[in-house]
């Protein structure tokens, strides 16, 4: 009886055991070292703000982003070693979270995370889609590399213009003369054609093993095709060297002359596409910052973009709220004339003649911006599609209120903070005013 | 004589505190200064890059300059004042943010300093804060603190300019407290964000 039980308990082990390092092995494959302790917690603290938990692609930061981040439930990935539909592997998910995204927010994690951290973000990533449970990578095979050389460079401008990569990506390379807008992916935002003279800006990698590799692949949920299909594998090859060949000097290796002659042709393309030149502006100076509200996330609330509507309390200064930037009539800048506009971001002087306090309106630095650059913003503001948000007049404190908070700060020292409120206080969704400002 | 006395005293009282009101009503006069007393304000505190022996670092940094100064990035690197920002800690930062989600953080002093500035830092550091809002050490920043979202779409020109202008103001010791737990809600219920006006860096 006793040799039985020990028999069955020594199955048990074995069983138990083999399953114990089934489990391991399993784990071994996917995170290539010690498994860490909470990988949900990392992928909130250090994707979520992009990626969101759900990995919607929809995290509180991803508005301001371009492209936007990638949402992970439909398992679509821009940069694989895996044919055109073809779910990536793990190795190309790897290498994208430990290199980055050259050009965007996603930075190579690399000597951040582990490996292990990395390895396991993979995993829970591919459980944020389906396709992963039934679908198995199919990875391309390369053929072997045709090296660069004259002749082969020749041969890839001649297929680069064969297989019209021109219409997106321009005249070699540049953009220029190519569809520069209007190009979306498959998730309906914005999308832009490489510029292929800029490959330190290449997301997948500036090699010419990395763009044959994407000519091969595809770049899936983008505008840009596989052409596995469609050209032959060898003029890839060329494509590839061609492109690879066409890389303009980047600043930092230019000379002082070479910078001015940069600086002074870059000026002059801004001229050409105000548009262009004011949307980068506007996005780069953060002027959606403070103009498109948010909620406590700091998520942009939807169908408000620069709309205004943040409150901000200037306890001595009384409570100011962020203006319409839209091209709305009767609540946005669609009456202002571009000098109003200018003047407003510049000087600080309102429409009406009102001043703006030198801050948190930033307008004694925009005053800085060249005279083409103000234009080009008022051309992009104009562009701005119109959304009814009517914006509360400062509200001042009385003299009283005004003088007493004078004396405690100038007299006590004390810090009044400024409260920055979540929230529209414009009129859009708040029918009858703003609750926050009415509580004042 | 006496009650002559009486009443230049009365007098003078009241004139003193005439002027109390008035000192309190008028100090700091930002609504009756020229805008462009304010606006030559901002374009003397960037340091102009003529010193740059290499003309070429000195063109990056011209770019760097312009970008950085129509940028605004002075709206929160200034070492705040009792009397506004700071002319001498140029982007030494010290001001006190404390943000709806992830705790209160202290804008971080730019300069070149070697012990509580960039100098500490990697450009590749500087770039991924500038970009991503991640530090080296992986820890995150809110991009309601920090506008990081909106700064990745600088060209990678412009942000290598950018870096290159930080590298070339001048250096000034401001140590800049670390992260601290403390939401704004805990302050005002529906708050984004609690910003602070007293310098809380340590010269």
């Amino acid at each position: 009886m006793h040799r039985v039980s020990s028999g069955r308990r020594w199955l048990a082990c074995c069983a138990a055991g083999l399953l114990l390092a089934g489990a391991a092995a399993g784990i071994a494959q996917s995170t290539a070292g010690a498994p860490p302790t909470d990988v949900k917690q990392l992928y909130d603290t250090s994707c979520a703000s992009c990626h969101g938990t759900d990995g919607r692609g929809d995290g509180p930061a991803a508005d301001a982003l371009v492209p936007r981040p990638r949402d992970f439930t439909r398992g679509t990935y821009k940069f694989r070693t895996t044919t055109s539909g073809s779910v990536p592997s793990d190795d190309d998910m790897y290498r994208s979270i430990a290199q980055g995204l050259p050009g965007t927010s996603m930075l190579g994690w690399k000597g951040i995370l582990s490996d292990g951290q990395m390895r396991a973000l993979v995993v829970y990533v591919k459980q944020f889609s389906p396709r992963f449970a039934t679908d198995r990578p199919t990875l391309v095979t390369p053929s072997p590399a045709v090296p660069s050389s004259p002749a082969s460079i020749e041969k890839g401008r001649a297929a680069y213009d064969a297989l019209a990569c021109g219409a997106c990506h321009g005249e070699a390379g540049s953009g220029a003369g190519a569809v520069t807008s209007g190009l979306q992916d498959d998730w309906g935002h914005e999308s832009h054609a490489s510029n292929l003279s800029e490959p330190w800006s290449f997301r997948g990698g500036r090699t010419s093993a990395d763009v044959y590799m994407r000519l091969k692949s595809g770049i899936n949920g983008s505008p840009m095709p596989s052409f596995a299909d469609t050209a032959k594998d060898e003029d890839l090859w060329h494509v590839a060297n061609y492109i690879v060949s066409i890389a303009r000097k980047p600043v930092w290796e230019m000379t002082a002359d070479e910078l001015k002659a940069h600086y002074a042709r870059q000026a002059e393309n801004d001229a050409a596409s105000p548009v262009q030149r004011g949307r980068s502006l506007v996005s780069t100076m953060a002027c959606s910052h403070c103009h498109t509200p948010v909620d406590r996330e700091g998520r942009a609330l939807p169908g408000l973009n620069f709309a205004g509507g943040i409150k901000m309390r200037l306890v001595v200064w009384g409570d100011v709220v962020s203006a319409n930037l839209t091209s709305d009539n009767e609540t946005g800048l669609g009456r202002y004339g571009d000098d109003d506009i200018k003047r407003a971001f510049t000087h600080g002087i309102k429409r009406d003649g009102s001043r703006m306090l030198p801050f948190p309106m930033g307008w004694p630095a925009y005053a800085h911006l060249t005279p083409q650059d103000q234009d080009a913003i008022v051309a992009y503001l104009r562009t701005l599609p119109p959304v009814k948000n009517q914006i509360p007049p400062p509200a001042r404190p009385g003299v009283f209120t005004y003088l007493a908070s004078k004396f405690q700060m100038l007299i006590g020292g004390k810090d009044f903070p400024i409260v920055v409120f979540a929230g529209n206080a414009g009129s859009a969704g708040n029918p009858g005013g703003s609750p926050a400002a009415a509580r004042r | 004589m006496k009650r002559i006395l009486k009443w230049v005293a009365l007098v003078v009282v009241a004139l003193a505190a005439c002027g109390f009101v008035a000192f309190l009503y008028f100090i700091p006069p930002l609504m009756s200064m020229a805008p462009e007393e304010f606006i030559n304000g901002e374009a003397a505190m960037a340091p102009p890059v003529d010193g740059i022996a290499d003309p070429a670092i000195r063109a990056l940094a011209e770019r760097g300059r312009y970008v950085l100064m129509s940028t605004d990035c002075t709206g929160c690197h200034v070492t705040p004042g009792p009397q506004g920002p700071m002319p001498d800690m140029y982007l030494a930062g010290g001001r006190k943010f404390v943000t709806a989600t992830r705790g209160t953080v202290v804008s971080r002093n730019l300069t070149p300093d070697p012990e509580t500035g960039l100098a500490r830092r990697t450009d590749e550091d500087v770039k991924r804060v500038l970009r991503s809002g991640i530090y080296p050490d992986g820890r995150a920043i809110s991009h309601t603190a920090m506008p990081w979202a909106q700064f990745s779409n600088w060209s990678d020109e412009d942000l290598h300019a950018v870096v290159v202008y930080l590298r070339h103001v001048k250096p000034v010791r401001h140590e800049i407290p670390p992260p601290a737990p403390g939401l704004a809600g805990a302050i005002v219920p529906e708050a984004l964000e609690v910003v602070y006006g007293a310098d809380a860096g340590k010269k």
